[in-house]
């Protein structure tokens, strides 16, 4: 950190003398945020677990792969191995029942 | 050397002459050596008189042999037997005399032993292979070889009648030799293994003359002695004292043993010893083991254990009572434990209690697993003991706190191999952990704090721990914290792919190509993008919260940088988490401060105003009252700002301090208060329950898929098997978790008490 804000002096010597006509000066922000799937239901209507949580099949699996999530065009989204299990028995949306077309999948 | 041609023989005539060889060869210690030449040709008359013709003579020289021994053997007997004060030296000069001579004539006899012992052996064998024509009266006694002719013959003819007062007086010698008396070994070991050489031959039950006229005998002896010798000493003296002396007497006897006897009866005696000496008394040792263990005579308790282990009785009850006493030394340390630094404290206090048991259980107990699963079991209820009415032990927060303070940079300077022999050391204390996922739950959140805020003291370290708490536990416990390693990685690229795209979009010339983020955006701007379900982190529903405007330009650009990298995403921003660097400008100095962005967000208003109204500052940046509060307190308390009245109200008004001071000019502020660390540990308490039933969920899906069908409390036991290294569950919860998934249909409840899973 401390090299780093000589560095900006260096860099840029007039920054002190702009910066110094007010009492504080924000020199660095680290700043966090956490992604989730962008999604209209927290829970996948499949398998009932949450969205951000891996499937239970893939949990009980103790699958080391990630356990990504589809969207289809009527925008409902699902866990995609909970999703491509379905999709044998009925090609429909389980929440909407309009045909499943996959819109598209998380990365 | 005469042809080996058979010729008629006189039987008489030739007898009379082998007889002689014979006679000087039994007895080879009174009639002298038998010369080379004449046992050579006593040899061929023995070959010859077998093949003789017309008949063979091998039937009379077998029966006059015999004769001629067994009246050898009566002559010594007479000898032996009246010879009153040296009995036993007297029979073993005989002895040792007739048993090399047996063995000389058994080789002189060679050619009688194999063509006609061995043979008639073999027809024998043949016609007894016929059982309905087999008739025991008619038999004749078995023929045997010369050599075992011989021993047989001083079995039934000496032994026999004379081994009672033989034994007697091997018994009065042994006696004599225990009160320290002189006796001759040589003597008395010859007479006790006479009783076994003189069955070497048989090829069933050896040992049977042996044990059952001397061994037998002599045990009983032993123990009428011992039994004597250890009520005479447990009046004299005290427990200590007398496992001492015991001790010597059982080495005394084990030491005669070899003197003495076949080793077969070694362990024998030894057990009649320990049994008369040992196990008779016990309850005198069971009454002094608790206390010896209370006053820690280890040597004391060296010589009970070695006293007790070996018995039938055995260690039990003093491992049960070391258990005891350890777990109560525990629970009084721990429970007196006071201060600030609890977490090292409890720690510490643990080791070496640990420590201090592993050397005595080593030192006093040689090592002996079942001390140390006492030891173990000892430290788990010392652990996982619950004071008070909390419902969980504080164990696990605080190990993991101590760990913390092991992998905090403020932590105090330390070698990486120091702060890794600390860490493995936690791991003693670790695996005596019951809930283990508490545990896991407060060391998440901890390392979360120190990933964000960058105080990590090394990577390696805490890889270090990682690696260790998998080996233990699983990839599934430390899968978490091993994703958060990684986001911050990933965000380290993310942060470098920004850099390039902030360049590309704020300048076109080539000459931007080293420009610093500071040079482009005003401020070094650092973000970590965290995956929602790796992070302890609850998200904020609502927020309100206005950036000070300088910041919106920077967000704004890495929004739809983010946008265009990642599909099907959304960001949340956690402000409480994220800090910021403040330069201080207005001083006597420079002042470099890292803070919380609400500290931030307050403090920048006022580059704007002298003086600012608590309503003022909430109207500026919107964030709920109270969490207000605590950030203008915080930093009234930092002393970079004052207040008008002692209490924080609405209508406070606060100013800059333009007289702060400090020796430091580069340092943080801090921000969470005791409150609400306590707080917090309550919350985590609710999220681990929820986290155990998600886990249990997965376990029974995992076991139902394996097996398919299952009934109930077999379900129950595997459920429990399997989640044991992590935390006990309840039966309670078990059952909740197997409603929760035949209501998701997962599992379907059948008849007789079974459940079988939906595919």
């Amino acid at each position: 950190m401390s090299t780093q804000s000589t560095n900006n002096n260096t860099n840029n010597p007039t920054s002190d003398v702009v910066t110094s006509s007010v009492p504080f000066t924000l020199k660095r922000w680290n700043l966090v945020g956490i992604w989730s799937w962008d999604v209209a239901h927290d829970v996948c209507a499949i398998c009932r677990t949450a969205l951000s949580e891996s499937c239970l099949r893939c949990q009980a699996a103790s699958n080391l792969q990630e356990c990504i999530i589809v969207w289809g065009t009527c925008n409902h989204s699902f866990h995609n191995c909970c999703m491509s299990q379905w999709v044998k028995q009925r090609a429909q949306c389980p929440l909407c029942q309009t045909d499943w077309v996959i819109n598209r999948i998380g990365q | 050397m005469s042809s080996l041609k058979p010729k008629e023989i006189d039987f008489n005539e030739q007898w009379s002459i082998v007889l002689g060889t014979v006679r000087s060869v039994i007895s080879m210690g009174r009639f002298g050596q038998t010369d080379r030449a004449i046992w050579q040709e006593r040899f061929f008359d023995i070959y010859y008189l077998c093949v003789a013709t017309p008949d063979s003579h091998a039937e009379r020289l077998y029966e006059e042999t015999k004769k001629f021994l067994e009246d050898h053997c009566k002559s010594m007997k007479k000898d032996i037997a009246e010879s009153d004060q040296n009995m036993l030296s007297i029979y073993v000069k005989y002895w040792t005399e007739y048993k090399t001579g047996s063995d000389w004539l058994n080789t002189l006899y060679a050619y009688l032993n194999t063509h006609y012992v061995k043979k008639r052996q073999a027809n024998d064998m043949d016609t007894n292979y016929q059982p309905f024509e087999c008739n025991n009266d008619t038999i004749d006694p078995p023929l045997v070889e010369i050599g075992e002719m011989a021993l047989d013959c001083w079995t039934k003819i000496i032994i026999e009648p004379l081994k009672d007062r033989l034994v007697k007086l091997l018994l009065e010698q042994i006696h004599l030799d225990r009160i320290c008396e002189c006796v001759n070994q040589t003597t008395i070991k010859g007479v006790i293994m006479s009783f076994v050489d003189v069955c070497q031959h048989r090829k069933l039950n050896i040992l049977e003359l042996y044990e059952k006229s001397f061994e037998s005998p002599l045990l009983q002896a032993t123990g009428e002695y011992y039994r004597e010798e250890g009520n005479r000493c447990l009046a004299k003296l005290d427990c200590i004292q007398y496992m001492r002396k015991i001790l010597l007497l059982i080495d005394d006897e084990e030491f005669r043993s070899r003197k003495f006897l076949n080793p077969t009866s070694y362990s024998k005696v030894y057990n009649e010893c320990l049994q008369r000496l040992v196990c008779d008394h016990f309850d005198t040792f069971k009454s002094e083991c608790n206390e010896l263990i209370i006053k820690e005579d280890l040597d004391a308790l060296r010589n009970m254990y070695k006293l007790l282990k070996p018995t039938h009785i055995g260690i039990n009850y003093m491992v049960e009572k070391l258990q005891d006493n350890i777990a109560r030394i525990g629970h009084e340390k721990v429970q007196s434990l006071k201060g600030e630094n609890l977490s090292t404290l409890f720690v510490e206090t643990l080791l070496e209690l640990h420590t201090k048991y592993m050397n005595v259980i080593k030192e006093t107990y040689a090592n002996d697993p079942e001390f140390v699963s006492s030891l173990d079991k000892a430290c788990a209820t010392i652990v996982n003991m619950k004071y008070g009415n909390r419902l969980s032990a504080k164990a696990p927060e605080l190990l993991a706190h101590y760990c913390d303070s092991l992998l905090r940079k403020s932590s105090k300077a330390a070698t990486d191999s120091e702060i890794e022999e600390k860490l493995l050391s936690s791991i003693t204390i670790f695996k005596y952990l019951d809930d283990k996922d508490y545990f896991q739950r407060f060391y998440q959140k901890m390392l979360a704090r120190r990933l964000i805020n960058q105080q990590s003291i090394s990577i390696d370290a805490e890889e270090f721990m990682v690696t260790k708490l998998k080996q233990i536990c699983g990839y599934e416990f430390t899968g978490k914290l091993a994703r958060m390693f990684q986001d911050i990685k990933v965000s380290d690229d993310l942060n470098i792919k920004f850099l390039e795209y902030v360049r590309s979009e704020l300048s076109s010339s080539s000459s931007s190509q080293n420009q610093t983020m500071t040079n482009l955006l005003g401020l070094d701007f650092n973000i970590y993008v965290l995956q929602q379900n790796s992070w302890p982190v609850a998200q904020t529903i609502t927020n309100t919260f206005i950036l000070p405007h300088l910041l919106e330009k920077p967000l704004h650009m890495f929004e739809a940088f983010y946008g265009k990298k990642y599909s099907g995403r959304k960001l949340c921003w956690m402000y409480n988490l994220s800090n910021a660097e403040i330069r201080m400008t207005h001083l006597d100095r420079s002042y470099f401060v890292t803070m919380g962005t609400y500290q931030m967000a307050v403090l920048l208003q006022f580059n704007d105003h002298q003086q600012l109204t608590l309503t003022e500052i909430e109207e500026a940046i919107k964030i709920n009252i109270k969490e207000l509060e605590k950030q203008v307190l915080s930093l009234i308390d930092a002393k970079f700002l004052i207040g008008n009245t002692s209490e924080l109200t609405m209508n406070s008004v606060i100013s800059i301090n333009f007289d702060y001071k400090s020796k430091r000019t580069k340092f943080k502020i801090p921000l969470i208060s005791q409150k609400e660390a306590n707080h917090d540990s309550e919350s985590s308490q609710k999220a681990i329950e929820e986290d155990r039933k998600f886990y249990l969920q997965a376990v029974i899906v995992r076991i139902m898929k394996a097996r398919k069908v299952l009934k109930h409390n077999s379900l129950i036991e595997e459920v429990i098997t399997q989640s044991k290294q992590r935390f006990l569950p309840s039966i309670h919860i078990i059952k909740k978790c197997i409603e929760i998934l035949i209501d998701k249909q997962y599992l379907e409840r059948r008849t007789n008490d079974e459940y079988s899973y939906i595919a």
